[in-house]
C-alpha cells in the first residue's frame, strides 16, 4: 500500500508532465492562423523588394453608409524592379479630386505627374540615381525596429490568434479568413477603437453621417488568399461601424479595404511619351540632393539693388553683380563688381570688383561652395546655389562690413 | 486481554539529535497508561506518529490492527486525540467546532455534542467562539472533541495542561468514568506525577528517546511510596548509565 | 467516499463562516457596479455604447479573470493552507479518521467550488446590470456562449489554484506565499508578452482561453490542446502538492 501510493504519485506526476510537455510541444509546432497570415505577409514583402522583377498592387477602399457607398477609392501601383521604375494611379470617388484619375511615373532619374482632367504633365528630374532607389519599395520587415513592432502586435492580437482560420487548397494555396463580432471583440479594444472612429464622423463633413450615440464596432471581417509560393494574392477587409445619429437614426458605416497583388513579373511599366504635350518641369524639393542637376542653368549674371537710406526713405544707389562664369558641380568661377548709379558716384568709394573661384564644400547636403578670390587674399566666404528659389546667395566677409548695408541674396538678371 | 496499541521499533530523530529511538509498547484493553518522562523526552513526538501528525523513520504502530501509516483511515476510526495543545476553529463556535469533526463519524449527532459540552463543563459556552476563551476552556473543548465520537481509545498529550483544580478532579472523574463504563483505553502523557498515579492503571517511562521501563501502577507502589520515587529513581538510574557509558 | 464528503462541507462551512469570502463576493459586486457606472459613463460622456446587454458580461469576465478572481483564489488557497498550517488547526482534521488525501482532495474542491461560485455570481449580476442599463444586444446564441465563457474559466483557475497550494506546502508562510504568487502571475504575464509563440503554456494566458470558445469557426485543435495542457498541468501540480502535504508534519 505504502508503495502503491507512491508509485502512484509518481505515475500520475510523470504523466501529468508528459501531458504537458507532449501537447504544449504539438501547440508550439502548429501554426496559429495568425502566423501563417504573418508569414504570408512577411513572404510578400520580402518577395516584393527583392525577387519579383515586377508585379502590380492595387488597393481600393470603400466606405458605406447603411449600403449606400460615400467615398472609394482606387490605387494602383505597378513596379519592376529590374528598370527599375513604377507607375501608381489613383482614382477615388467623393470628396477626392472631383473623381479624377490621377497618374504618375517614376524611375531613377525623374518622377512624371499628370491627371485626367488636366493636360499638364509635371515633370520633376533628379540627379542622385543611387539615393532614388533606396525610396523605392523596401521591406518593412527589415526595418530595425519591426522586431519589436511584430512583438507588440502579438502581444496585442493576443487570444484572438485563433480567429484567423486557414483552409487550403488542393493546389497547395491557402485561404486565410477571420471575423470578429461584437462579443468576441475585447470590449476595451473596441470602446477604444468605436471612440477613434466617432471621431472620424463628427459632422464635419457634409457627406459623411454624424455619429453622436451608441458608437460601436459591429464587426471586423477579413479574408486572404495565398498562392502556393506563400505569396499573399489578395486580402480582404472589412469593418462595420454602428452608430445613431441626432435623430437617432442608425447608421451601420462599414470600411471595405480590398488590397491585392497580381501580374507578377508581368507587369509592364512604360514611361509616357512627352513629345507634344504640356510640360512644366519642375525641380525636386523633396530630396534635396548634395549635387545640382544641370549646375550650368546657374551660368550667367545675377544682380540685387545696393540701397541706402536717406530723408527716411530708402534709396537705390546701385547694382551689385555676381556673373558665374564657370560652374560645374565640383567647382565654380566668376566675377563680383558693384554699379553705381549716376548721382551716387560719391558712395562707390568702396567699390569692388573682383573675381573669384569656387570649390564644392565638404558639407553634404547643400549645393555650398566655398569662395576664394584672387585679388582680395582676406576674402573668404561662400556660395549657395539655391536650386528651388533659381537664386543664388553669395556672401563674402569683407563685404557685410561695407557702410550699407549688404545684401547677400541675388536674383537672375534675366533682362 | 487484547492488544490495542502496538508500537514496534518506534523511530524518528530529529536534526538536532533529539526524538524517540527505538521504542516498543504494548497497551491492552481497558489500561489508563501513563506515558512519564521529563521534557524533551519524545512523548509528544512518540504520540505525534501515533496519531498520524508525524511520519516515523522506521518501525510502525498499529491500532486495531491497523497500520496508522498505511490505514489511516481504519485505524483512527476509534480513536480520539488530544495532542499538545488543543486547537479549535476560532471563527466557529464550540458547537461549530464539534460539528465539524461529528460530520466524520456517522453515529454523532448533534445530541451527542451537547452530551460531550455537558461532560466538559463547557455546555455554557455552546454558542461562543473560542476566540475568547481561556486556555482551561479551550482545553476543554479539546477533550470534549477527543471523547466526542465514543472512540475506543483516547489518547491524551497533558490533558490537564490549563485546567483549575476543579477542572482537573472532573477530568479524572470521566477519564476514570469511561474507562469503569465503556472499557475505554487511555494513553495519557503528564508530567503531573501525582495526578498520574491517581489515575493510571499501567506506567512507561520514556527517558532521552527510549523507554524506560513499563510497570502496573499497584506493582511500582508495591516498591515504592510513590511514583514520583520511582520516576526519579528510574530517570536517575538511567542516568548514570547513561553518563558512565559517555 | 462519505467521510470525503464530510470533509468536503467541512471545508466549505468553514470557507463560507470565514469573512474572506463575504470580502470576495462584495468586492465582486462592486467591480459589476464600477463596471457598469463605468460604462453608463462612457455612453452619455463620449457617445459611444460601450457594452451591450451581452457584451457587458464579457467585459465583466475579461477583467475579473485577470484581477480579482486570481486574487482571490490565491487568498483563499493561502488561507486554507497556510491559514491552518500556522495555527496549527490543520491538526484538528488530521488527527480524524480521514486521509490526508481526501483532505487534500477536499479543499482542492472547496476551493474549486469556491471559484465556480464566484463566476456564477459574477455571471449572474453581470448579466442582470446588462440587461436593465445597457442596450439589448442578446441574442440566445450569445447569451449561450457568455454562460460557456464563465463555466470554462473554472479550469485555468483551478491550475493557478492549484500553483498557489503548491506554494502554500512549499513555503511556510502565508504572506510569502502571497508575494512569491504574485511576483510569478507578474512574471508570466510579462514573459508572456516577450514570448508570445509560447503563451499557450503560460498558466496567465490561459485565463484568457474562454475566447477560444467564441471563434465562429471554433477551433476545436487549439482548444483540445490547451485543454490538455491544463488537465496536465492540473494533474502535475495537484500530485506535487499532494506530496508535499502529505510529507508534512504537524
Amino acid at each position: 500500500m505504502k508503495f502503491n501510493k507512491k508509485t502512484a504519485m509518481l505515475v500520475s506526476f510523470t504523466l501529468g508532465t508528459l501531458l504537458v510537455a507532449t501537447t504544449a510541444l504539438a501547440d508550439i509546432a502548429s501554426k496559429s492562423g495568425y502566423d501563417q497570415l504573418k508569414d504570408a505577409l512577411k513572404v510578400t514583402a520580402q518577395q516584393c523588394s527583392e525577387k519579383f522583377d515586377s508585379y502590380t498592387m492595387d488597393l481600393s477602399i470603400e466606405v458605406k453608409d447603411n449600403g449606400k457607398t460615400l467615398e472609394s477609392s482606387d490605387s494602383t501601383q505597378k513596379y519592376d524592379r529590374s528598370k527599375p521604375a513604377s507607375e501608381n494611379i489613383n482614382s477615388g470617388s467623393g470628396n477626392q479630386n472631383n473623381g479624377a484619375k490621377q497618374y504618375s511615373y517614376s524611375d531613377k532619374t525623374s518622377m512624371i505627374s499628370w491627371q485626367d482632367n488636366d493636360p499638364t504633365y509635371y515633370v520633376s528630374e533628379y540627379t542622385n540615381p543611387e539615393e532614388r532607389q533606396a525610396g523605392f519599395f523596401s521591406n518593412p520587415f527589415k526595418e530595425s525596429s519591426a522586431d519589436d513592432f511584430e512583438k507588440i502586435a502579438d502581444a496585442v492580437v493576443g487570444s484572438l490568434k485563433d480567429q484567423v482560420v486557414v483552409t487550403e487548397n488542393s493546389d497547395g494555396s491557402l485561404g486565410l479568413a477571420g471575423s470578429l463580432t461584437e462579443v468576441q471583440i475585447p470590449a476595451l479594444v473596441n470602446a477604444v477603437v468605436s471612440l477613434q472612429l466617432k471621431q472620424q464622423f463628427n459632422g464635419n463633413r457634409k457627406d459623411m453621417p454624424h455619429l453622436t450615440k451608441d458608437v460601436f464596432v459591429k464587426e471586423v471581417k477579413g479574408t486572404a488568399k495565398v498562392n502556393k509560393d506563400g505569396v499573399m494574392e489578395s486580402i480582404l477587409g472589412t469593418a462595420v461601424l454602428s452608430g445613431k445619429d441626432e435623430q437617432g437614426t442608425v447608421h451601420e458605416v462599414s470600411v471595405e479595404a480590398l488590397a491585392t497583388l497580381s501580374e507578377i513579373n508581368s507587369t509592364t511599366v512604360t514611361k509616357p511619351d512627352l513629345t507634344g504635350k504640356k510640360v512644366v518641369e519642375n525641380i525636386t524639393n523633396e530630396n534635396p540632393s548634395s549635387e545640382m542637376s544641370n549646375p550650368e542653368k546657374f551660368m550667367g549674371k545675377f544682380k540685387n539693388d545696393i540701397l541706402i537710406e536717406k530723408d527716411n526713405k530708402f534709396v537705390k544707389v546701385g547694382e551689385r553683380f555676381v556673373e558665374i562664369t564657370q560652374i560645374d558641380n565640383k567647382t565654380a568661377a566668376g566675377r563680383y563688381y558693384e554699379v553705381y548709379k549716376p548721382g551716387f558716384e560719391e558712395y562707390a568709394t568702396a567699390q569692388r570688383d573682383f573675381k573669384f573661384a569656387a570649390k564644392k564644400s565638404e558639407q553634404q547636403g547643400n549645393p555650398i561652395y566655398d569662395i576664394t578670390t584672387e585679388s582680395m587674399n582676406t576674402g573668404k566666404g561662400i556660395i549657395y546655389f539655391d536650386q528651388n528659389g533659381g537664386k543664388i546667395n553669395f556672401n563674402i566677409n569683407p563685404l557685410s562690413n561695407g557702410g550699407l548695408q549688404f545684401d547677400s541674396n541675388f536674383s537672375p538678371d534675366l533682362d | 486481554m487484547e492488544k490495542i496499541i502496538e508500537i514496534k521499533n518506534l523511530t524518528k530523530l530529529y536534526g538536532n539529535g533529539r526524538g524517540i529511538k527505538d521504542i516498543n509498547l504494548d497497551i491492552f484493553q481497558g489500561d489508563i497508561f501513563g506515558f512519564l518522562g521529563p521534557n524533551g523526552a519524545g512523548k509528544t513526538t512518540a504520540m505525534k506518529i501515533m496519531t498520524g501528525l508525524i511520519r516515523p523513520e522506521c518501525g510502525d504502530v498499529t491500532i486495531f490492527g491497523h497500520s496508522v501509516t498505511e490505514e489511516y483511515e481504519l485505524a483512527m476510526e476509534k480513536v480520539g486525540c488530544l495532542i499538545e495543545t488543543a486547537e479549535s476553529y476560532s471563527y466557529l463556535s464550540a458547537f461549530d467546532n464539534l460539528k465539524q469533526l461529528a460530520r466524520y463519524y456517522p453515529d454523532v449527532d448533534h445530541k451527542r455534542i451537547d452530551e460531550v459540552l455537558e461532560l466538559t463543563g463547557m455546555i455554557k459556552y455552546k454558542h461562543e467562539k473560542p476566540k475568547k476563551f481561556s486556555l482551561g476552556m479551550k482545553q476543554r473543548l479539546g477533550l470534549a472533541a477527543a471523547v466526542l465520537s465514543r472512540p475506543k481509545v483516547v489518547i491524551l498529550d497533558e490533558p490537564l495542561n490549563g485546567l483549575d483544580v476543579e477542572g482537573m478532579i472532573a477530568i479524572r472523574k470521566l477519564i476514570q468514568h469511561l474507562a469503569e463504563q465503556e472499557q475505554t483505553t487511555f494513553f495519557i502523557s503528564s508530567h503531573l506525577i501525582h495526578d498520574v498515579e491517581l489515575t493510571c492503571t499501567r506506567i512507561g517511562v520514556i527517558y532521552d528517546g527510549k523507554m524506560l521501563n513499563v510497570e502496573s501502577t499497584p506493582n511500582i507502589l508495591k516498591n515504592y511510596a510513590t511514583l514520583e520515587n520511582y520516576f526519579v529513581s528510574e530517570v536517575e538510574r538511567n542516568g548514570r548509565v547513561s553518563s558512565c557509558a559517555s | 467516499m462519505a467521510v470525503f464528503q464530510a470533509a468536503l462541507v467541512n471545508e466549505i462551512e468553514k470557507l463560507y463562516k470565514k469573512k474572506k469570502a463575504l470580502v470576495a463576493v462584495l468586492l465582486a459586486l462592486a467591480v459589476i457596479v464600477i463596471g457598469q457606472l463605468a460604462i453608463v459613463g462612457v455612453r452619455s460622456g463620449f457617445g459611444l455604447r460601450g457594452a451591450g446587454s451581452v457584451e457587458f458580461p464579457m467585459l465583466v469576465l475579461s477583467v475579473v479573470v485577470n484581477t480579482i478572481l486570481p486574487l482571490f483564489t490565491a487568498l483563499v488557497a493561502i488561507d486554507s493552507f497556510s491559514g491552518e498550517f500556522s495555527q496549527n488547526s490543520m491538526r484538528i482534521t488530521l488527527t480524524r479518521p480521514v486521509s490526508r488525501f481526501k483532505i487534500f482532495t477536499a479543499k482542492i474542491t472547496a476551493i474549486a467550488l469556491f471559484i465556480l461560485a464566484m463566476l456564477f455570481l459574477l455571471l449572474f449580476f453581470s448579466m442582470l446590470a446588462g440587461f436593465i442599463f445597457n442596450t439589448n444586444s442578446a441574442t440566445w446564441v450569445s447569451v449561450f456562449q457568455t454562460v460557456f465563457s464563465y463555466i470554462v474559466s473554472l479550469l485555468p483557475m483551478l491550475v493557478l489554484a492549484l500553483g498557489v497550494v503548491l506554494l502554500a506546502n512549499t513555503f511556510k508562510n502565508g504572506i510569502s506565499v502571497f508575494f512569491v504568487a504574485i511576483l510569478l502571475f507578474i512574471g508570466l504575464k510579462v514573459l508572456g508578452v516577450l514570448f508570445s509563440q509560447y503563451s499557450s503554456l503560460f498558466m496567465t494566458t490561459q485565463l484568457d482561453w474562454y475566447n477560444l470558445f467564441l471563434i465562429n469557426s471554433f477551433p476545436l485543435g487549439k482548444i483540445i490542446r490547451q485543454f490538455l495542457i491544463m488537465l496536465g498541468s492540473c494533474i502535475m501540480l495537484f500530485t506535487a502538492g499532494f506530496y508535499l502535504f502529505d510529507k508534512k508534519e504537524f
